[in-house]
């Protein structure tokens, strides 16, 4: 197939697949039921090194994870969720959102919605030695 | 001896039935509401990384047809066109594919390049094409190589390579649950594909089959999927990002890394490239045996099931 047709069909396709899937509302990100769910998706995870504790952030969208190893996060990757310990992270705040920066390739930077009152909770437990 | 030898393009000129099959399934799903998800930012990257795997194979598939030319220059051996010669190359091809497969996933080098193939948490159509760029840089085309020495066209192995990938693009769904049992015993399916796809303990390095499920319940790598154990799709530890350059080139990185960390001996640096997925000089990770081992240790009524044999 020559590349003047198979190139504008593979963009289209992309492109409207894309726009198909974000109108049929397929772009929601993860939300956590309950605290209890946020520790599920961690140990599934991080089955070596269970949650003890976990923290929602106010949209349920993520949650800070008390672990023996230190604290780690679950965080939304679409429909479903990423997790990390959180040796290495830098934390910013930047008006409603928490920065975290991990020295990870596959999970460079992490931005979460939080207001101000969760981010005072989760800097004081990011802060807390494990 | 057949120079001139032109096969079609057939993974190029299945992109509009590919795109096609991603929308019945997309509209089966919405539909049926069951069979699958699909998530927009998952399917973009998926379908990107297809478009970059053609991409690369265009920049860079002089490599692999020149390798293949000059072994097809060296070899004393010509077995034609026939329909016969193309039916037993594509059957020996899907044999090249298992092991090709199987070292992607047990030597770090080729799983570098594979892995970008698993690391979507979704299973759909849109799934089968998150395929690598960095495919050349294994080295793998060498495996090919014996089908070409016996007299094989490079056309035809690599058309019939076309046709291995093409028949892969269908399995990878959850909307069809099990086939007819004649077929499930002889070839690929979706529910064998799934087991291969699972990032459960059961299921991990099992059932590297292109077409022919056959090679691997004669290797020993066949595992059922079981009704009690849906997969869980997806890498061991899941990326934490779409954006498709890294999921196209974040394990050459942590290879690289690996392999030049301070104090290491020789042996050491080449366990980092080449040993399975998972090994580390300390013992700090764990590789698929540790992975089953741990669950083994929490649920040994697993002990002696399929996976944990």
């Amino acid at each position: 197939m020559p590349l003047e047709i198979l190139g504008p069909m593979v963009l289209l396709g992309i492109v409207g697949i894309g726009v198909l899937l974000h109108l049929m509302g397929l772009s929601a990100p993860h939300h956590f039921a309950c605290p209890d769910d946020a520790r599920a998706a961690w140990d599934n995870a991080f089955p070596q090194h269970p949650a003890r504790r976990a923290t929602l952030c106010a949209d349920n969208t993520a949650a800070l994870i008390d672990t023996d190893a230190g604290p780690g996060l679950v965080w939304p990757m679409g429909a479903d969720v990423a997790a990390r310990l959180l040796a290495g992270a830098q934390i910013e705040a930047h008006g409603e959102t928490l920065s975290i920066r991990l020295p990870d390739f596959t999970a460079p930077r992490i931005r979460l919605p939080l207001p101000q009152e969760d981010r005072a909770t989760w800097r004081d437990i990011l802060e807390t030695p494990a | 001896m057949s120079e001139q030898i032109t096969y079609p393009d057939v993974v190029a000129l299945a992109v509009p039935m590919f795109i096609a099959a991603i929308l019945i399934e997309l509209a089966w799903i919405g539909i049926k509401h069951r069979g699958g998800r699909y998530e927009t930012r998952d399917a973009l990257t998926s379908l990107v990384m297809g478009a970059g795997n053609v991409a690369s194979g265009i920049v860079l598939g002089f490599i692999t047809w020149g390798v293949f030319m000059a072994l097809w220059a060296i070899t004393p051996l010509d077995l034609g066109t026939s329909l016969w010669v193309v039916l037993l190359c594509f059957v020996l091809d899907d044999l090249r594919y298992y092991w090709v497969h199987r070292f992607g996933h047990r030597i770090r080098w080729v799983w570098a390049s594979h892995v970008n193939h698993h690391s979507s948490q979704h299973y759909n159509l849109t799934t089968a094409l998150r395929q690598t760029w960095t495919g050349t840089f294994t080295f793998m085309m060498v495996v090919r190589a014996p089908l070409i020495l016996l007299g094989f066209h490079p056309a035809m192995v690599l058309f019939v390579g076309g046709l291995n990938l093409i028949y892969q693009f269908w399995i990878h769904t959850e909307a069809i649950g099990r086939m007819p049992r004649w077929f499930e015993a002889v070839m690929n399916t979706p529910s064998h594909h799934r087991v291969h796809h699972g990032r459960n303990a059961r299921y991990l390095d099992a059932n590297y089959a292109g077409v022919f499920i056959i090679w691997d319940k004669l290797f020993g790598t066949y595992v059922p999927e079981l009704d009690e154990e849906k997969p869980q799709y997806g890498i061991v530890h899941n990326l934490g990002t779409f954006n498709p350059l890294r999921v196209a080139f974040h394990e050459w990185i942590a290879l690289f890394r690996d392999v030049l960390r301070p104090g290491l001996s020789l042996r050491q640096r080449l366990a980092y490239a080449f040993a399975p997925p998972g090994w580390s000089h300390d013992g700090s990770r764990e590789m698929t045996p540790e992975i089953k081992a741990r669950h083994l240790a929490t649920h040994p009524e697993d002990r002696g099931t399929p996976g944990f044999d």
